[in-house]
Order: C-alpha cells, then structure tokens, then sequence
C-alpha cells in the first residue's frame, strides 16, 4: 500500500464529554477539555510516553470547556486560551490553572468556537483570539486590553440579546482566522446555523463578503493563517464540505469553490454510499502540507482529502474582471473510528502524522497517519 | 405500496449490458460507474468475475472514480512495523527535552516590541449585510438614489397614454446605466479593500519587515531560530508545489535568516526555486552555500551541476556530475549528463591557459571580497545578483531614473568569448571588445531594475559593482595572455 494509512496508536477512554483536544506545541502533551455528568468543566493533561499515555494533570471547574486554542500563545508561556458553556473566556496557565492569566464575561451564551493568532508568528500582528458564540456575536479579544472586545461583530439588539427574545438571532458555530501575513491584514471567516458565512476585514473593519451555504456551518479553517489567504474549507450539516479558493475575489461572484457533497457519510466497504447524511463537524489542514486536510464525521469516520490545484487559477470572464478557479479533491484514504461523531481533531504542529481526536463516545485517540510525507 | 426500484432500472441500463463483451467495449466512464454499482449491489445476483472485470475496465476510464473510495475500521498501531512506529518513540522523548527547555525560557521574559492593541470597534452586522447583498438587492439601491427619480411605478396594461410614452430603448439603456454602475461601484469596493500597493511601498515594507527580524532573532534562544526556520522552510515547499516559486524563495529566505547554521536544506530547496525561474546565478550560490554547510549533499552537487550547465559553464558542470557519481555510482541523471557533456566535449572550451582568464572575470572573487566584509550575512550577498537570463519581457524598462545605480553585468556573458577565442584565437580576441560592448547597454538596462527589488541591506555595493573601466581591463588582460 503506498496511500497513507490511519493508525489509531493510542485510545483512551475518559468518563466525560470530550469537546475539545488540542495538543500542547512542541511537547508531547495534549490537553482534553471537556464535561462532566454534573456539567463541571475538565480540562486533562495526557502526556505521550512511547505507546502509552500518562495523566499528569487534571482541573476540575464549575462551568462545562467547550473549546481551546493556543494560537495566540508564544512559545515561551504556552497559555491556553478556553471558551466556556456559559460564555466566559479565560486564559490559563497551565502550571497554575487556579488563577486565570485573563478572564472575562465574553458572550451571554455558550462559547462554541473559538481561534487565535499572533502567539509564535514575529511581525505579524497583535496576539488575538477571536470567540463565535451561540449569542450570534463573533468577537476578538486581546489579553492586553481591559474587559471588552478588541473588534465586535454582534447582530443588532433587536434581534433579541442571546437570552431573551433570541428568535431572529443567529448561532455562530465556526470562527477562524486569516490572511496575517504583516501587520496589518487579518481577517476573520464565521459560520452560522443558517449556513451564512460571512468574511469580515479587521483591516478595513467591514464585512469583505459573505455567501450562504445550503446548510448551517459547523467547522472552517484557513489552509493556512499567516500567508495571504489562499484556501478556506468550510464544513455544513448534512455532509457539505467546501473549499473556497481565496486568492481571486470576483466582484459579483465571490470566490470561487468546489464541493463534495457527501463528505460526512460512510462510504461503506464497497464504496456504495448508504446510510443517513452525516454532519461534518470539523476540518484541519495538516501543519506541514496545507493542501492535505481530514474531515471528521457524524458517522464517526475521518478522511483525509488532498486538494489539487488547476492548472490556472485565475481566468478572466466575458466582463474582463478576474475569477478564480477551483481545484479538485481527491478523497486519500477514510477510516472509521468510533460510531459516535468524530468532532475535534488535531494534528501535532510539530510532528508529522500525529494527531489527537476525540469524539462523543467518551474515548480520546491518538492517531498516526504514514506516508504524509509522499505527497 | 410503490415497488422499490431496481438499480437497473433506477439507472435505465439494459440487463445484456451486464456482459463480459459490452464491459469490454464500453468507454463511457459513467455507465461502466452505473454497471460496477449495480453488479456490486448484488441486485442481480452475485458475479464476481464479471465485477472484477468490470472494476478493472473503471478503473481505467476513470481512475478516481468515487465507487473506489473505501472505507475500513481503524486499524490498530500493532498493524504497522516496529520500524514505522520506532520514529515516533524516539520522537516522544526527543521533543521532552525540547518542552523541558522551552519551560526554563519561560522564566526569562521575552521582550518583543508588540504590536499594539487594536482600537476598540465595532462591525455593524446590519448595515453591512444590507450593503453587500446579492446584486439583485443592490439594484434597487442605486436605481432610487438617481438623479431623475422617475418613481419606478409599473404601468398598468390598459393605461395606454402611459404606454405610448414609454420608450423601450431608453428603458433598455437606463438598465445598462445601472449594472454599468453597480460593477463599477463593486469594482470601487474591491479596490478599496484591497490595499493600493506600489512596488515602492512594497520594497519599503519588505526592507523593514527584514531589519525587523534581524532585531528579534537577537533575542530568540536557538531553539525558537530552530522552530521558526522549519516553519518558514515547510511553508516555503508547498508554495513550492503549488508553483508559487517567487514566495517560495521568501520563505526560504526567512528560514535561512532565522537559522543559518542549519540551513543546508533550505539553502538547496531555494536552489531549485531559483532554477525553476531560471536564475540560474542565484541557483548557482545556492548550492554553493548548501555545500559549504553539508560538502557529501548529492542534490546540491546534482543541482550545481545542471545550474552550470544551463548557464553555459560547461567545464564547471562537467567536474560537478563527476563529483556526483563520486558520491553516488549510481546516479542516472548525473551520468546521462555526462554522457550529453561527453558528446559535446568538442564545443567544450580548451586548456589551462583561458581557464586561468575564466577565473579572472568570475564573480567569486568579489564574493569572496564580500563575504569577508559582511560576514553575518553571506547569503544575502550572494542573492543581489541579477538573475543570470531574466528575458527582457520580465524586465520592466522603466527608465532608470535613479542613474546612480550600481550598474550589473551578467558575468557569465564574460566566459563565452573564452569559446569563442579557443577558434580563431586573434580575430576573435579582437571581436571580443565589440562583444563585450555589445551586449552591455541592453543588459545594463535590464539588470538595473532587477537588482532593486532585495530588500536587505547592501553591505557594500561597490563589491558587487564591475564598472565599466574594469570590465576594460580584464579585456586587456584578456588579450594579453593570449
């Protein structure tokens, strides 16, 4: 067999709701935040240890982790940047978890999603999380300043506060970071319930454009954030999966994309698609090739997908005004994990196949996928 | 109760085409697609002979046919090799030293000159959304803010007076008028997103993005210069694959500058950026960098090799794929080089005593001067050379304002002439000083815009300067030893 393959190494089950796994860069620790039965917040630290796994911390909080990141962290304090069932956003040190670095009351509901940057790039902007809420707000934060919001992206009041009222009001399910490649440009992508995904320019501080998917948004992600946006894969309820080529923005059309519709679903051994549509509920670029990236699944399967390039990307239509061009996807290789919905996934910034997954059956996974490399 | 369909049915393909003769002549990928999911589907009964016959026929109209997308149950880490498994062992213990000594770094603070907190704002989700909208939206917009305003009032069909008024053909031009101005107004939108950027501002921009890192790398421990070079190096491949050559070779360059010791790779993998875009003076240092940090590295000697072949340095190339089969016996590309070298051995230029004047005229010697001035950054010493052939459409012909502008000669234009004398030895010796001449006002004026763009800072122009007057005089000496 010369395609990569998916290797589980490692499975350990937890007596939580996983929400969360992110490994901690350069060590080979990686950090499960989760849910107990009583809704108070987990936050575990496994180490690896050849082929076994080691606990070597565990916080316990009142309030239930739903997602973290280390994005905005250097490589010297590697603090951890955690959004909370009950929208308070804190920034921990993960040797004193007790004190919070920062802390604030950042959303009336439920953080679901969050992204950060600016921790180890050098000259490229400010150190900034961006949190995308189930009040409908996206907002960025930076720990330098005070209590409120760097950038603040929130539906007028009158579509209700995110407590009362909340009819009209919009769910943000994905937030993901962009295009800093100096000091000046970043943009943020945010997906919604509705399927609207809207692209706004921290630069400019306007909305760059905006679209809406057939289905609401689960997963986003920049292939990568600090070069000019090239690629941005976006994930929808039942089965979407989308990359958008990000370099040519047409001025009527937008960016151009190509689509698989039925990215969340078994493919079943004989390669005849059977079964429900399956959510997507994530996508990662892998840290060392931009355009390898997996999908993790409602039927609990993870695919690896490499996307193709065509030969131009840029053409010029009958107006005389630039269009971009999508490539192809190529599904590598599936496998099925778990018969739960595979909803966090990460690869290890620093070593090539590595990543740490969890899903909703209560069982966290170290994978190794072989001969990345060839691609 | 509706029967369910058979796939056959469902698909419309006749039962006879499920035959080993129809799969056999059939070309049309989709159907053959439609035939492998029945058979597979057993509706029909159970054949595999036929499948596998079928499958093979797929395989070959379609390759990447999603009937062949499988999916299997995770496999177990027992399932691959003691082998395979054994780097990442090694791995976790080599990356805790590494975690160990980041959290000493901790301790010591880093002091970063941040970029300062962003003013407090507001993105007004509601005004925006209404301003962006789909066009069929924003047509409305424009058509009430017009100076006319005629009331877009819809005319009723038995209104004839109103009728015998309208004018399509106005109607039709007003229409023009208004997608005319909405894409202009996009057009305006877009431009002002995108930031106007000259090249000026943009060389600006890159020289202080440089000096800029040159400050923090001094206060960076070596294992943060080790993570960011192998950041910038993987970045620099794949915009490598993608084909992106230019920004390859600026990531390269960052990860060369974050970590010079260790940048063998990157130095070679910026090697082949350069050759890709034909700079092949560039590619030439590249490799020669490359081998002065890793001497036994076969790609760059390989890389050299054909560097020196494309830019016409035949003998250098010659000895390069020499020392490549020394190293590696079985190197097909280096000997089929040879082989080609080997036939053309004739045009190959003769002995000693032009070899010595090839010396004379070869850039190494002012590099060698300016290295040893600029010893922290050799490579960016090397990088100021104008790209060897960059074709004049490339080269823009902006009228070199900036006259004091070191003039660059493409010094491998200097070694031809050494094939040329190896003929007719005086006449040609004589032709020489009109070559030289020749060819220098053309390439003057397109290397001039080219040595520009580097962004870092010149430690000593005059080095790399080979003025007129000694160009002269390596002609006389050019002569004289003959």
């Amino acid at each position: 067999m010369d395609k990569p393959q998916l290797i589980e190494h490692i499975h350990e089950p937890v007596n939580y709701t996983v929400y969360d796994t992110k490994w901690l860069p350069l060590s080979a620790k990686f950090v499960v935040l989760g849910s107990k039965a009583n809704s108070h917040g987990i936050m575990d630290i496994y180490e690896l240890n050849e082929d076994k796994v080691v606990k070597i911390k565990s916080v316990e909080k009142k309030v239930a982790f739903k997602c973290g990141t280390f994005g905005a962290s250097s490589l010297r304090n590697r603090h951890m940047a955690i959004g909370d069932f009950e929208g308070r956003l804190q920034v921990l040190d993960l040797e004193q978890p007790d004190l919070p670095v920062y802390n604030v009351k950042a959303h009336n509901g439920i953080i679901n999603t969050i992204d950060a940057i600016g921790g180890t790039q050098i000259d490229c902007g400010a150190p900034e999380i961006v949190t995308g809420s189930r009040d409908g707000a996206v907002k960025v934060w930076d720990i330098r300043q005070g209590q409120a919001p760097v950038v603040d992206m929130s539906p007028p009041p009158q579509m209700g506060d995110g407590i009362n009222n909340t009819g009209s009001r919009r769910d943000c399910w994905a937030v993901a970071f962009g295009n800093t490649y100096n000091s000046e440009e970043r943009i943020v992508a945010a997906g919604y319930d509705n399927g609207d995904l809207k692209i706004f320019d921290l630069r400019s501080l306007s909305v760059r454009w905006e679209a809406t998917m057939k289905n609401g948004i689960c997963g986003l992600e920049f292939d990568r954030r600090d070069i000019p946006m090239n690629k941005l894969a976006v994930t929808t309820l039942e089965g979407g999966l989308l990359v958008y080529d990000m370099r040519t923005q047409h001025p009527t059309k937008g960016f151009s994309y190509v689509e698989e519709r039925n990215a969340g679903r078994s493919v079943g051994t004989n390669g005849v698609i059977s079964g429900p549509k399956a959510t997507v509920w994530v996508v990662r670029h892998l840290p060392q090739n931009r355009d390898l990236f997996l999908t993790g699944g409602g039927t609990g399967s993870i695919r690896l997908w490499n996307y193709e390039y065509p030969d131009k990307r840029v053409i010029d239509d009958s107006d005389g005004n630039k269009i971009g061009v999508g490539g192809t996807m190529h599904m590598v290789s599936a496998a099925t994990l778990s018969t739960q919905p595979v909803h966090c996934f990460d690869w290890h910034p620093d070593k090539l196949g590595l990543a740490v997954c969890g899903a909703f059956d209560q069982n966290v996974r170290v994978l190794i996928t072989t001969k990345l490399n060839t691609y | 109760m509706e029967q369910k369909k058979s796939l056959l049915e469902k698909y419309d393909i006749p039962l006879n085409h499920l035959d080993f003769v129809y799969v056999e002549k059939c070309t049309n990928a989709r159907e053959m697609e439609k035939i492998v999911h029945i058979l597979r589907s057993g509706e029909e009964g159970y054949f595999p002979d036929l499948l596998r016959v079928s499958e093979e026929k797929l395989k070959e109209l379609k390759p990447d046919s999603r009937l062949f997308r499988y999916e299997e149950p995770i496999k177990q880490s027992d399932v691959l090799d003691k082998k395979e498994l054994k780097p990442i062992m090694d791995w976790t213990n080599a990356i805790k030293s590494k975690d160990q000594a980041l959290n000493e770094l901790k301790k010591d603070k880093l002091l970063l000159d941040m970029p300062s907190v962003r003013k407090l704002a507001k993105i007004d989700l509601e005004k925006s959304s209404t301003e962006q909208s789909k066009p069929t939206k924003k047509a409305q917009v424009p058509a009430a803010a017009q100076p006319s305003k005629p009331k877009e009032e819809r005319i009723k069909a038995t209104d004839y007076r109103k009728w015998d008024k309208y004018d399509p053909d106005e109607e039709l031009l007003r229409m023009d008028l208004n997608e005319e101005r909405n894409k202009e107004e996009e057009e305006a939108k877009m431009a002002s997103q995108q930031k106007p950027i000259s090249e000026d501002a943009l060389l600006d921009e890159k020289k202080s993005m440089y000096e800029r890192l040159q400050m923090h790398l001094k206060k960076l421990s070596p294992l943060e210069r080790e993570q960011f070079a192998e950041k910038h190096r993987l970045r620099g491949n794949e915009f490598f694959r993608a084909k992106e050559y230019e920004n390859a070779i600026e990531e390269y360059n960052c990860a060369i500058l974050y970590d010079p010791d260790n940048a063998a790779r990157s130095y070679n993998n910026r090697a082949v950026s350069h050759m890709k875009l034909n700079h092949y003076i560039a590619a030439i240092s590249d490799c020669e960098a490359c081998l002065q940090l890793e001497p036994e590295n076969v790609k760059a000697c390989l890389r050299l090799a054909d560097a020196n072949y494309a830019q016409g340095r035949r003998r250098e190339s010659y000895y390069m794929y020499q020392r490549v089969l020394q190293l590696d016996p079985e190197n097909t590309s280096a000997k089929k080089s040879l082989e080609k070298l080997n036939s053309q051995v004739g045009e190959l230029a003769p002995s000693n005593a032009t070899r010595l004047m090839i010396e004379e005229l070869k850039p190494d010697a002012d590099e060698k001067k300016a290295k040893s001035t600029s010893n922290e950054k050799p490579k960016i010493v090397t990088k100021e050379k104008p790209p060897a052939d960059s074709k004049p459409s490339v080269a823009k012909v902006t009228p070199v304002s900036k006259s004091p502008e070191p003039k660059e000669y493409d010094l491998a234009e200097l070694v031809k002439p050494n094939r040329v004398v190896k003929s007719k030895l005086v006449t040609a010796a004589e032709a020489l000083g009109n070559k030289m001449q020749a060819p220098k006002t053309g390439l003057s004026k397109q290397s001039a815009p080219n040595i520009q763009p580097k962004p870092m800072k010149d430690p000593s122009p005059p080095m790399l300067r080979l003025p007129q007057e000694n160009l002269n005089n390596s002609n006389k000496l050019l002569i004289q030893e003959i």
